[in-house]
């Protein structure tokens, strides 16, 4: 213990000394070891104690050992520092080669011994030798080991290169050191003892010798191999290569512990060397006793292989030059990438060179419709016998009875054992296992045997059948013949068996049974016993209650019994004998043959004779008949492609039919499927398909040849019912008189085939590469990829996957596998659940953070999803709002309630019922028609993103050329093009609408105050002068009342728009000429700029001309030299309305357009003629008003969208529709601005030829009864009915660019359509009042490519304007009307070929084909087109009293808006004016607003004489609202804030048929005069 | 938070346009502006800017250097639509025209900090080879109707039938030093 202590602390020194002293390594080494640096006790008194007797010891030792026993001891400290390590190190580098290893050490340590034999020798020579008893340290050596420093000698020298070859080593030697401490304890202690004698020695002799008596002369160090190799064997462990025991690495009495046996997944280990692993076992095992390097199983613990496949470092170069190496570009030549499907045998391969053959060998049918009774029956008995023979071959009742025989035996010499070796223990193990076997087997073999008995009965039974059915038809339809065969056996042998089974399973089961019984007993004793002490228990409970009770009776009630009474057991039932066997007897008896009754053995042949067919009766003829006339052939299908078929082959009386053909499929594909279709043939009739058979395709290793003929069964289902003894398919049928017991069978049967590759000439099976990889080459590489070693067939093939997993091994546990194995798992269970939807997105679930529910209640998630559904509320809602809480519930409000509204009426918004239906069916119409065209709604042109130069041509290029010697400043410049800008990219304030307002012509010029008597005289007028506006300032009277130098008018021009005003300067006269561009904004709804929604803008651009009135105000005439007061008035004269839509179109306007005046403006008049230079202009002109000339575009230039040229289906000629195309062709070849129009879409989106619409329908009666016998009269009211009908472009109402036409009763029901539909209304009611009239396609101003009525009447054509009811005359300069582009009748279309198209230059003789050019011509006779139209037009009476109601809406309505429009003001409202303006309002419409103005001008005068009155009658038609509140706030009759201003507002609405509107609003402003 | 101010944040984005490479072309200036989302607003500075002509260096980098600062703040509510900058560079032609030398369009970065960024610049080419030699003559090349569709993904399909010609790699660089704030 001591020694083992100072050893271990003397090992650590030299560590740390080594360097600094291996010089001195010697002395100093001895230093430390021989001092005592060791305080404990026990050890300085065990030093004290054995010193002198050891030191005796030794001198006798080393005396007697002499030399060699010194050269031992001497050296040792040194050499086994030196030596030992990197001994340990060699061994522990070179651990795998031993042998090697054992030869080096030697070596070393024969060099060493040799060095240091030397040294001494070259000590001894020095030193001149004192004779000094050998093994005493001479004195000289005793002083040298304390003082000297052995500086000078050689000994360094040598020393040096061990220390360095040993400071390389250094670091593991002294890991290694430490490692095998036990094994070097012995010795260690024998050389501490040595050690510790020689320090004594050394102590005690120092004083007495002479530094020269020490130095001792000893023979060179020499010690045999054989010492050395033990003691390195002693001191070195050399770990042994042999496998471990496992018990040795287990704890005692652990049994090996294999987790991948109880199922869990245990990974996969580092592959090491077994030998290896051997030895670290070994060394563990030696190092560590406390095991824990060991798992359970007995292995060493391991990590699963950390080493990847692939080093993912590149290796790390050791030479410079290798960097120079490494950018070197090394060539590769490209590799052919070879496809990788197995689909296709691969491109490289020699093609075609496949072959499979398939075998057809026959067909027989297990059931067929032409199948008797009998043949069912044959089948049945071929069925059962079948299965009977395979049975018997099986046998297994047989094998069961004799493996139950075995059992037996076992049991009875295990009971009785001839050599009782093993212990009682274990045998009585056996015997029960035994028991519980023969149980089992029991069980087996009776159930066995019973299901023999029955198919012996079964097989009887319908042979028994088969043979009454024979006898009850007279006839043999089968050859089939059953035999049974008595085999008659030993009865009394067979008694006895019988007997001594039935013995034998009384005696198992009594003995179960008293087994059970014993258990049970058992069971019951201690049950009983558990009863009684509960009892005793109860007992005494019971009479402590009492006690209690007595005590405190109280607590008898409140202390429930939680237990429940146990019941007394009762005993177990003994088993009685005779019950057992009489059970085992009953059993036999039902399962088993009885000894005395013979074995029978059924024999099937087909020996049997079938009745010819004379004698058969007639059902049975025909049956056979049937038979003979059927057919069957087979197609041969490979890879769901037909390749090939067998011949028809007559279906035999026997059902079977015989093919024997060999089909050699050369192949390219890889075989994926392979299929026989069975078709039968029934007489001349087509094959039909019976049923289909799925042949598997063979394994690689199956050649033609070995292929063993196989039978495959099909089935079809298909439902035959035959009219003679045919039983038919699919159809119950009975054996039985009385039709019970039905049988339903459907056709089935078995084709025996066999499929096999085919072998080439030389004896090469001609197999697929791929699959010939697959054995060899690919083998090792299909173990790891299921894929590619079954092939993507073979995926879908679960049973080839499960084979493949079960091949290659696959650990189950392993979660690299988990799906692979639940899908095999699925599959071979059969019950695959094969989902029958495809999931896109998997994983979905998983990234779901919140619920959808969730989702959807955040009401910012629903905003964003709004928006991004372009729902128009939200289209372009900006700057979301970042949480829930900052989203106002009023946001979706609009939205919700649209939603909510869908179906629901809304009579607040369109006041009467009958539009709000029609806006609710126009918003339908116009979403279906969106969605329609939503695809061509997404589609850029190249020109609407990048812009670039066109492609020069030669005029291009001259003009070019010419316009380099143009003047730089012309004086005249022209409007030059634009570009055009795509909606996409614009913002808020980027359109600007440019308003040019050039000129006005005729504006009205004021009346002066006359007096309130004056009466103008009607009969001036002349009636037929209807279209004149103001007739009466014909009366020169009122010219005297002009100051010479007055200004008539100071009109000036204010254009609104989107509620933005601008207006001109104030210009004078009533020609004035103002020449201003106004700007107004253009912001779109919603700050969508995208073209559809640019051309559903609704917004009406206002030019309203209004006299600017200077009114003095000075009230005092003394201030008038001082300075000027007035008041500015402003005047409304009249206006200008053009919707934005048509700007849009047409990009720009330019023209003169008629002033819509009211017809009554009171204080104006126009002064017609009575300025002598005017006067001959107006002799030219029949239309009567006022103009101005505008210039309205946007800036910059939008591309309106581009109409879809799409084809959409028609239900007209496909001839037709080609004369169209022609036609439009060849007029476009001619004149390309023209416009043509032979087809339209109607509103359902089919193409309708033009003229279907034209058709004579009748006007509203109402209209006819007016002027019954004034053809004119009649033709402009109805004119003016059509007018009314409000206009809205179908852009608004549809979306998209897409003209809808609808039919006039859908105009109609929708009261909205755009310049077509007005003309197509009335060009029918002309066409019904008797008058040549038709369609006019033309352009116009402001509205563009529009349609307009021509009508032919007294000798001169008359162009209406449908949307506004004018007509003009052809000559008509201030006709809206520009060009001429077709005319189209009921029954033929015109294109003007003249030279001109404007009206005017025109001959509209359309019978001249030189000038029209017809669509329907001598080439090409009119049809007869049906008309689209309906057969006549129902009107319904507008209801007056609605009519009323809306009249007072909209009265309050518009006096509430002018009360909002001056908010800083009071508005009074003038009730006796209104008053007496409702009064005028229906005169108003009944001269539709002509001819009244005097009288009206009177009676005002008359009853407001004290007012300055300035008013106007407004006249629109009735669609919504909102046009009438921009219609009064346009004429800005609000604006006047004179402090005592009255107003009056009054509204007419008369109806006409089918609620057509006509509203007139009267309003004015009253000042009173003083 | 005050139900009166609506809660968004800030997004910051100073920088510079640095420097540009275009090998063939010299004197070029650039054009920025911003593309972003329905949420985002610009609050303070400048979305767009027109910078100095310049001049290349007359080293061997050959580098055109801007420096043209680039200082705006959004406020937004919703990353959705996080703004680009867009960059446009013109030049002179042979003619003294100014055409389009590069469109190149890049996000602000999305994490504060310095960034660099270098963004490849091409230009829409003509569609034949006679309105290339016209477009060439006449110093009228071909250009986008607005710069900022290179940011945009609305009709990206139509230029299918357009060949676009980048015009080497040349990069300017914007260096976006972004401070997204969040109130």
């Amino acid at each position: 213990m001591v020694s083992e202590k100072s050893h271990r602390g003397n090992r650590q020194e030299p560590v740390q000394e080594e360097p600094k002293t291996h010089l001195l390594s010697m002395t100093v080494r001895r230093g430390p070891r021989s001092l005592p640096p060791i305080p404990s006790t026990s050890r300085t008194g065990f030093a004290e104690f054995s010193m002198r007797g050891r030191m005796r010891e030794k001198l006798q030792a080393a005396r007697s050992k002499a030399e060699s026993a010194l050269l031992q001891e001497i050296p040792t400290p040194r050499p086994r520092r030196l030596r030992s390590p990197s001994k340990k190190e060699l061994e522990t580098e070179f651990g795998t080669e031993p042998g090697k290893e054992v030869e080096r050490t030697q070596q070393e340590v024969d060099s060493q011994s040799y060095s240091r034999v030397k040294f001494r020798d070259s000590a001894r020579k020095i030193k001149p030798k004192p004779q000094v008893p050998p093994g005493f340290p001479s004195a000289e050596e005793a002083y040298n080991f304390f003082t000297f420093n052995f500086d000078p000698e050689p000994e360094g020298s040598e020393e040096k290169p061990k220390a360095r070859h040993r400071a390389g080593t250094n670091q593991e030697e002294e890991e290694g050191e430490e490692e095998p401490p036990a094994q070097g304890g012995g010795k260690e202690m024998d050389e501490e003892e040595l050690l510790n004698g020689d320090d004594a020695e050394d102590f005690l002799l120092g004083l007495d010798h002479m530094a020269d008596d020490f130095v001792s002369v000893r023979p060179a160090d020499y010690e045999s191999i054989h010492d050395r190799l033990q003691m390195e064997r002693e001191m070195l462990f050399i770990p042994s290569r042999q496998t471990v025991p496992t018990y040795k690495k287990l704890p005692e009495n652990v049994q090996p512990r294999f987790l991948e046996d109880e199922g869990l997944y245990t990974g996969v280990r580092p592959e090491v060397a077994r030998t290896n692993q051997n030895i670290m076992e070994n060394r563990l095992l030696m190092q560590d006793p406390e095991r824990r390097w060991f798992g359970d199983d007995g292995r060493i613990l391991a990590l699963p292989n950390p080493i990847k496949p692939f080093p993912s470092r590149p290796p790390v170069l050791t030479q410079e030059q290798s960097s120079k190496a490494e950018l070197e570009t090394l060539y590769k030549k490209a590799v052919k990438y070879v496809h990788s499907s197995q689909h296709v045998i691969r491109s490289g391969d020699p093609p075609g060179n496949f072959q499979l053959d398939i075998d057809i060998s026959g067909l027989i049918f297990t059931h067929h419709p032409c199948f008797s009774r009998e043949h069912v029956l044959a089948a049945k008995l071929a069925q059962l016998y079948d299965q009977y023979l395979a049975r018997h071959q099986r046998n297994k009742a047989k094998f069961l009875t004799d493996k139950l025989q075995a059992l037996r035996n076992a049991v009875q010499t295990g009971l009785y054992p001839e050599k009782p070796h093993q212990s009682l223990d274990t045998i009585q193990k056996t015997i029960n296992e035994y028991k519980s076997e023969i149980r089992q087997t029991r069980k087996f073999r009776d159930a066995e045997q019973e299901k023999d008995r029955t198919l012996l009965k079964t097989i009887i039974k319908v042979w028994k059948e088969m043979k009454s059915l024979r006898e009850f038809q007279r006839f043999t339809n089968t050859p089939l013949k059953l035999v049974l065969r008595k085999e008659k056996a030993d009865q009394k042998a067979d008694e006895e068996a019988y007997e001594a089974e039935i013995q034998a399973e009384i005696s198992e089961l009594l003995e179960e049974h008293t087994e059970e019984y014993a258990q049970k007993m058992e069971e019951y004793r201690t049950s009983l016993h558990q009863w009684k002490a509960w009892r005793k228990a109860q007992r005494a409970k019971k009479k402590k209650r009492k006690q209690a009770a007595e005590e405190h009776p109280d607590d008898e009630i409140a202390e429930p019994y939680p237990e429940e009474d146990l019941v007394k057991p009762s005993p177990p039932e003994p088993t009685d004998r005779a019950v057992i066997e009489q059970e085992v007897r009953k059993r036999a008896a039902q399962s088993r043959r009885r000894p005395w009754e013979p074995t029978l053995v059924p024999e099937l042949s087909l020996a049997g004779s079938v009745t010819p067919n004379d004698q058969c009766p007639r059902a049975e003829v025909s049956r056979r008949e049937d038979v003979k006339k059927r057919s069957v052939y087979l197609k041969v299908l490979f890879n769901n492609k037909e390749v090939s078929r067998t011949v028809s082959r007559p279906l035999g009386a026997d059902f079977r039919v015989h093919f024997g053909q060999i089909f050699n499929l050369q192949i390219v594909n890889w075989p994926e499927s392979l299929t026989l279709q069975v078709y039968e043939t029934i007489g001349h009739s087509s094959p039909t398909l019976l049923a289909e058979v799925f042949l598997p395709i063979p394994e690689t290793t199956v050649v033609t040849g070995r292929a063993p003929t196989e039978e495959v069964e099909f089935s079809s289902n298909q439902h035959v019912t035959l009219d003679h003894e045919g039983v038919g398919s699919g159809v119950p049928f009975s054996f039985e008189a009385d039709g019970s017991n039905q049988l339903t069978l459907m056709t089935s049967g078995k084709v025996s085939h066999s499929v096999a590759w085919a072998i080439g000439e030389n004896g090469i099976p001609l197999i697929p590469p791929l699959s010939q990889q697959n054995i060899g080459f690919w083998s090792a590489l299909k173990k790891a990829d299921a894929i590619s070693s079954i092939g993507t067939s073979g995926l879908t093939d679960m049973k080839k996957l499960a084979k493949w997993a079960a091949e290659s091994k696959l650990d189950p546990n392993d979660p690299n596998n988990a799906p692979l194995m639940q899908l095999i798992s699925v599959a071979t269970s059969g019950e695959s659940y094969v989902p029958d939807f495809f999931r896109l997105e998997q994983l979905q679930q998983e990234f779901n953070f919140v619920s959808d529910q969730e989702l959807n209640r955040s009401k910012r998630f629903r905003l964003l999803h709004l928006r991004s559904q372009e729902v128009p509320e939200f289209r372009n809602y900006k700057q979301v709002p970042v949480y829930d809480r900052e989203i106002m519930e009023k946001v979706f409000q609009d939205y919700e309630k649209r939603l909510r509204d869908r179906n629901v009426i809304e009579t607040k918004e369109h006041i009467d019922t009958h539009r709000a239906i029609v806006a609710k069916y126009l918003q339908q119409v116009r979403e279906s028609v969106i969605n329609r065209f939503l695809i061509a709604k997404q589609y850029f042109l190249l020109a609407d993103m990048i812009v670039e130069e066109e492609v020069p041509n030669i005029s291009i290029l001259g003009l070019s050329l010419f316009k380099l010697a143009e003047q730089k400043r012309p004086l005249r410049p022209r409007r030059k093009g634009r570009k055009k800008v795509t909606a996409q990219n614009l913002s808020d304030g980027d359109i600007k609408l440019l308003v040019n307002i050039v000129r006005a012509y005729d504006i009205p010029v004021r009346k002066p105050a006359v007096s309130k008597f004056q009466q103008p005289s009607r009969s001036s007028r002349m009636f037929s002068e209807k279209h004149a506006a103001s007739p009466s300032t014909y009366s020169p009277t009122h010219n005297t009342d002009y100051p010479l130098g007055q200004v008539l008018v100071r009109p000036f021009v204010e254009v609104s728009f989107q509620r933005t005003v601008c207006h001109t300067t104030t210009a004078e006269g009533p020609n004035p000429s103002w020449n201003e561009e106004l700007e107004l904004p253009f912001r779109a709804p919603n700050g969508d700029y995208s073209t559809a929604s640019l051309q559903s803008v609704k917004d009406v651009v206002f030019i309203n001309i209004f006299d600017e009135v200077l009114h003095d105000v000075l009230e005092d005439d003394r201030e008038r030299g001082s300075g000027i007061h007035t008041r500015i008035e402003r005047h409304w004269l009249g206006c200008v309305k053009i919707p934005f839509s048509t700007i849009y179109f047409q990009a720009r306007i330019d023209g003169t357009f008629k002033i819509d005046i009211p017809p009554v403006l009171l204080g104006y008049s126009k002064e017609r003629n009575m300025i002598l230079e005017r006067g001959f202009d107006s002799v030219g002109s029949l239309s009567e008003g006022s103009y101005i000339t505008l210039f309205i575009t946007i800036e910059p230039q939008l591309v309106p969208g581009e109409s879809i040229r799409e084809k959409f289906e028609s239900q007209e000629d496909e001839k037709l529709l080609q004369a169209t195309e022609k036609f439009q062709a060849e007029c476009a070849l001619k004149f390309p601005n023209r416009q043509c129009l032979t087809t339209v879409i109607d509103i359902s989106g089919t193409t309708v030829f033009i003229t279907r619409y034209l058709k004579p329908l009748n006007p509203p009666q109402e209209l006819l009864n007016v002027y019954p016998n004034n053809l004119q009269a009649t033709a402009e009211l109805v004119a003016r009915y059509v007018s009314l009908i409000p206009f809205l472009p179908d852009t608004v109402s549809f979306g998209g660019i897409c003209d809808l036409w609808s039919t006039s009763d859908q105009f109609l029901d929708l009261l909205a359509g755009d310049e077509e539909e007005h003309a197509v209304l009335l060009c029918n009611y002309f066409l019904s009042l008797g008058k040549k009239a038709w369609l006019l396609m033309g352009n116009a101003i402001p509205e563009g490519p529009t349609a307009y009525v021509l009508t032919w009447e007294h000798g001169r054509y008359l162009i209406w304007n449908p949307c506004s009811g004018h007509s003009y005359g052809q000559f008509d300069i201030f006709c809206p009307l520009k060009n001429v582009g077709c005319l189209i009748g009921p029954d033929n279309i015109w294109f003007n070929i003249q030279r001109y198209d404007s009206p005017p230059r025109i001959n509209f003789d359309v019978t001249r084909p030189k000038l029209w050019k017809s669509f329907f011509s001598r080439s090409l006779p009119y049809p007869g087109l049906s008309s689209v139209q309906p057969e006549e037009l129902i009107y319904q009476r507008s209801d007056k009293a609605a009519a009323a109601e809306l009249q007072d809406r909209i009265e309050k309505i518009l006096k509430e808006k002018i009360m909002d429009w001056r908010p800083r003001h009071l508005t009074r409202w003038n009730r006796y004016c209104t008053s007496t303006l409702r009064h005028f309002l229906p005169l108003l419409e009944k001269s539709q607003g002509e001819d009244v103005e005097d009288d009206h001008r009177a009676e005002l005068l008359k009853q407001l004489g004290d007012y300055r009155f300035s008013g106007f009658p407004l006249h629109m038609p009735y669609s919504e609202v909102k046009p009438l509140i921009d219609a009064v706030y346009g004429t800005g009759v609000h604006n006047i804030d004179v402090p005592n201003v009255e107003f009056a507002l009054a509204v007419y609405i008369h109806p006409y048929p089918k609620n057509v509107l006509s509203v007139w609003i009267y309003v004015a402003s009253l000042i009173r005069n003083r | 938070m005050a139900t009166a101010s609506p809660s968004v944040f800030l997004l910051m984005v100073n920088g510079q346009v640095e420097s540009a490479q275009f090998p063939e072309y010299d004197d070029l200036y650039c054009k920025y502006c911003f593309v972003y989302g329905q949420d985002w607003d610009p609050t303070a500075g400048l979305e767009e800017g027109i910078s100095q002509i310049t001049s290349k260096s007359q080293d061997v980098r050959q580098a055109l250097v801007w420096n043209f600062p680039i200082d705006v703040t959004f406020k937004s509510t919703n990353p959705y639509g996080w703004p680009q900058i867009v960059l446009s560079v013109y030049g002179p032609d042979v003619f003294g025209n100014d055409v389009v030398r590069g469109y190149g369009a890049v996000h602000v970065p999305f994490s504060p900090g310095r960034h660099k960024r270098t963004i490849p610049m091409f230009v829409p080419e003509s569609t034949s080879k006679l309105q290339k030699f016209t477009s060439w003559f006449m110093g009228r090349r071909p250009e986008y109707t607005d710069p900022k569709v290179v940011a945009q993904g609305e009709g990206r399909e139509a230029p299918r039938k357009a060949v676009f010609s980048v015009h080497g790699l040349t990069s300017p660089r914007a260096l976006a030093l972004v401070h997204i704030k969040g109130t």
